[in-house]
């Protein structure tokens, strides 16, 4: 037998039932359509600008730097992962962010977390949250205000290309998200009192709920056409709920209600499109049970205890740094080795 | 994970069986000429035992087999040898078609080791693909119990239809096949694993089970999933047990055959045939007849495709075996083997190229569907990486190479040609390892054999001086008291450690058929050489000890 199967030799039938990669990274990109008109519709077009412009940034940049690697540049961005990093990022700033500082994230997130790392597949952290990451810790003021919903046009379009922060959202209450909102209250406020107060411009807290379910919708297509196991979203979800839940029983009148974790914030999103990326995630199926199930309690624990309003991009950048670990005790026991075997010692 | 009676993961490929199943088993025309490779089994090459010249007949023998892992070859057209070289032999064929059967055996009731013997004689190896040989295999009951055999008729690639064809025409005889393996082996269950997409065979099996003795046969259906096939996987569909890793089924009591090595085990026992022709399915839209064959082996595989109509531009390539686990032939002219199950002639469109690879993005398709639990992408990646301590930890040897892997991965990445690869290059590494420890067994081997020449010196010296000694008893005899019994206690020791060195060889020869054997083969000379010299020092011995009494 050794003789017949020689190396080298191709092997002759492929794949039909689960899409290819760049149609898999196109369908992720069709997924976020429902969520970025959602957010369109209620904050305005600097939702798309931002989209549009992350975007070409992230396509121009991938060009260049695959340029300069002399690789193949056409084959390469066919598999559309560029522009898909842009689209995400471009859909977690607020609306009509400052065209520079979408560049700077996209600097961050095509050519230091991706191509210095060797490309699609290499990278050990997403992306996408890398560029956000670093936006959130660089720029506080820009990352943190949103403009109040209902801005259909905004103003802002015009400062987008000069550069600058539309002054309407300088006024610092109207351009809070709720998370940031609740963050602020202050430790003697309860959170009844709080609310009470109506806090936010009015229509805020709907317009976060339709979004985040225009995120779900898009999540269960992914699941439905097998784009995305289901491993990591059900795990993340999961966990937040448990973890919101243990935390709001203990004392209702100051922590959040896990309803209200689940549907403002980026949890949605993140559960969906974020955490699901499938190079920088756990690799076995037991790994991404965990790996989902620890962005998931970061998620909460950050929001309830550290120091930012949102916590999804740190969240699952401090576990992209556990999937090295992950991987590596989340060995799934083959067929024909007995049970003791199993989480063998490295 | 694992299911009771089932096995992880799995794919369900078209299957593409029906172009070459709805037509009779038939035989394939008598080839003018045939090339027989001397390496058509696992193990050794067997050694040519014929000149240029010689005329043969069907089932001469035309190469011996080499060490223990190897097999007999025969002719299989009568006709005169044209050609031996290292690789392989040629026959002129004369037309006549002129026979050379062995003396047929009634096998219910011979002795085991007649038909053992029979089984060696008749150079039967597993034609499902492994081409283990079976005398080997059938050997297994002097170190396991073996309780269960099962015939494996799953036949889970697509394209394949050897034994759906096989069971249709033949059901009767492979059964009777099968209980002389079990009474060879002592098993006392019979049971046959059959996906549900062979309707037919399974009816011509209900038919013959009744008239099957002497132990009843199960016939257990099973759902058409891909690689059932595997011996690991079916053994587990059908008896819940886990053949362990790195080990063998007979581990776990079972044997596993397949339906066309028992036929040909009936034909080699009952009608005293030896193995010289197969049947192999023709199949794929290249050709215009296809179906299966009954064919001598050696044939060339370019005669066959073009009796069955091969439409030669249309012809994108020749797979042989199936299109998950087979390999494209690279010439035509290539003959058929003991080895070839099925030809699949394929057009571009049928079986067009992989589309071009694209990174891993580690989405976990390849682990939902391996049929061991292993992590494919992990192996991938550590292929590529040549990182052998982390090839072994995520378990490579335990790969079975079915690729249901590379049929779903996204990024169309052939990675069972990874697997292969870096098997070799470890198995490389292995023996290069070994290799001082190897030229210390080559080093005892030339010792047992100068010492057995030395006994054998010293018998022939020791039968000259004996009958000068006859007539006037001399005292020199007596006065070297013979040690009996050290020498009975160090031929049993001998006896004990060829048993060893072979248990040892078929082990390693079947847990990892494309392991080099030759360090193998090689200690297990040296302890034959030594029962040699043992044997031969022992009958000296009693020799001159019944001489010394009688006188
Ligand atoms: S299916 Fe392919 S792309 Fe997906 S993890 Fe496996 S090897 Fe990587
Ligand atoms: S080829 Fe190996 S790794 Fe791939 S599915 Fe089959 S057994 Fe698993």
């Amino acid at each position: 037998m050794s003789m017949m199967r020689a190396s080298g030799v191709k092997d002759a039938m492929t794949a039909t039932s689960v899409p290819p990669t760049a149609s898999l990274m196109r369908w992720v990109i069709a997924a976020t359509l429902p969520g970025i008109a959602t957010m369109s519709y209620f904050f305005g077009l600097g939702v798309i600008s931002n989209v549009v412009i992350a975007a070409v940034f992230g396509v121009a940049l991938e060009a260049a730097v695959l340029w300069l690697r002399k690789r193949p540049i056409r084959v390469t961005l066919n598999d559309s992962s560029a522009l898909l990093t842009g689209v995400l990022l471009g859909a977690s700033l607020p609306p009509a962010s400052p065209w520079w500082l979408i560049g700077v994230g996209m600097i961050a997130a095509i050519v230091v977390a991706k191509q210095l790392y060797g490309g699609l597949g290499h990278n050990p952290f997403n992306p996408a949250m890398v560029g956000y990451a670093l936006l959130l810790v660089s720029f506080p003021t820009y990352m943190t205000l949103w403009a109040p919903p209902q801005a259909l046009i905004p103003n802002g379009l015009w400062a987008q290309i000069a550069g600058t922060l539309p002054t309407a959202q300088l006024d610092s209450l109207s351009g809070a998200t709720p998370l940031d909102a609740f963050k602020h209250k202050g430790e003697a406020v309860l959170a009844s009192e709080f609310w009470a107060t109506n806090p936010l411009p009015d229509g805020t807290l709907s317009a976060w709920r339709w979004v985040a379910l225009a995120w779900l919708a898009g999540g269960v297509l992914l699941l439905v056409k097998r784009v995305i196991s289901w491993h990591i979203p059900i795990a993340m979800l999961g966990s937040v709920l448990l973890l919101a839940t243990l935390f709001y029983l203990s004392d209702p009148s100051h922590f959040a209600s896990p309803l209200f974790h689940l549907l403002t914030g980026a949890t949605l999103f993140g559960a969906f499109f974020i955490a699901t990326d499938p190079v920088s995630a756990a690799t076995s199926q037991r790994g991404k049970l965990i790996y989902g199930a620890g962005i998931g309690a970061l998620i909460i624990i950050i929001r309830t205890v550290g120091g930012y309003p949102d916590a999804v991009a740190f969240a699952v950048l401090l576990m992209n740094l556990c999937v090295p670990l992950l991987d590596l005790y989340s060995v799934p026991r083959p067929t024909g080795h007995p049970n003791t075997s199993s989480g063998e010692r490295p | 994970m694992s299911n009771a009676y089932d096995f992880p993961g799995g794919i369900y490929p078209p299957e593409r069986k029906q172009r070459s199943n709805r037509s009779a088993l038939t035989e394939a025309p008598l080839p003018s000429r045939v090339i027989l490779t001397l390496q058509q089994h696992s193990g050794q090459a067997a050694t040519p035992c014929v000149a240029p010249g010689d005329t043969v007949k069907v089932g001469s023998v035309i190469a011996k087999r080499e060490g223990m892992i190897s097999s007999d070859l025969h002719a299989s057209i009568s006709g005169m040898v044209s050609e031996v070289n290292a690789t392989q032999i040629s026959i002129e064929g004369d037309g006549q078609d002129e026979w050379l059967r062995l003396p047929p055996l009634a096998w219910q009731y011979v002795e085991p080791h007649a038909l053992l013997e029979r089984l060696n004689d008749s150079g039967i190896v597993g034609l499902g693909g492994a081409g283990f040989p079976t005398h080997i295999k059938a050997r297994v009951v002097e170190r396991h119990a073996i309780n269960t055999l099962v015939i494996n008729a799953a036949e889970c690639e697509p394209y394949i239809t050897v034994d759906d064809l096989t069971l249709r025409h033949h059901a009767n005889e492979v059964l009777e096949g099968a209980q002389i393996i079990a009474k060879l082996c002592g098993a006392q269950h019979i049971i046959i694993g059959i996906e549900d997409n062979k309707p037919e065979a399974i009816e011509a099996l209900k038919h013959a089970l009744s008239n099957s003795q002497p132990i009843s046969i199960e016939l257990k259906v099973i759902a058409t999933r891909y690689p059932s096939g595997g011996e690991r996987q079916l053994i587990k569909r059908l008896l819940n047990l886990n053949v362990p890793s790195g080990g063998l089924p007979a581990d776990v009591g079972v044997l596993c055959h397949n339906p066309g090595t028992l036929l040909a085990i009936l034909h080699a026992v009952r009608d005293g045939q030896p193995l010289v022709s197969r049947v192999v399915t023709l199949t794929g839209e290249a050709i215009s007849q296809p179906g299966n064959r009954w064919v001598r082996l050696g044939t060339s595989v370019r005669e066959l495709l073009e009796q069955a109509g091969l439409n030669t531009p249309e012809l994108h390539q020749v797979i042989q075996g199936g299109p998950m686990m087979g390999t494209p032939l690279l010439t035509l002219d290539a003959p058929v083997t003991k080895l070839t199950n099925c030809l699949i002639a394929a057009t571009i469109e049928e079986l067009p190229p992989p589309p071009a690879e694209s990174p891993c993005i580690r989405c976990g398709e390849c682990e939902s569907v391996c049929p061991v639990a292993l992590l494919p992408q992990q192996l991938h990646w550590y292929a590529r990486a040549q990182d052998d301590a982390k090839l072994e930890r995520y378990h490579l040897f335990d790969c079975i190479e079915c690729g249901a892997c590379s049929y779903v991965c996204p990024s169309h990445i052939p990675l069972v040609v990874d697997y292969r690869e870096a098997k070799s290059r470890l198995r490389l590494q292995r023996i290069e390892t070994a290799k001082a420890e190897h030229a210390k067994h080559r080093f005892e081997f030339r010792q047992a054999r100068l010492a057995r020449e030395e006994a054998e010196k010293q018998a022939r010296k020791e039968a000259r001086q004996a009958q000068q000694r006859r007539p006037s008893n001399t005292i020199a005899a007596s006065s070297e008291k013979v040690d009996l019994r050290g020498l009975r206690i160090a031929h049993a020791a001998a006896k004990a450690s060829v048993k060893k060195a072979e248990k040892t060889l078929a082990r390693v020869a079947q847990e990892d058929p494309k392991q080099s054997l030759d360090d193998f083969e090689m200690q297990l000379a040296t302890a034959q050489e030594n029962l040699k010299a043992a044997e031969l020092q022992l009958a000296q011995a009693r020799e001159q000890q019944s001489s010394e009494e009688s006188s």
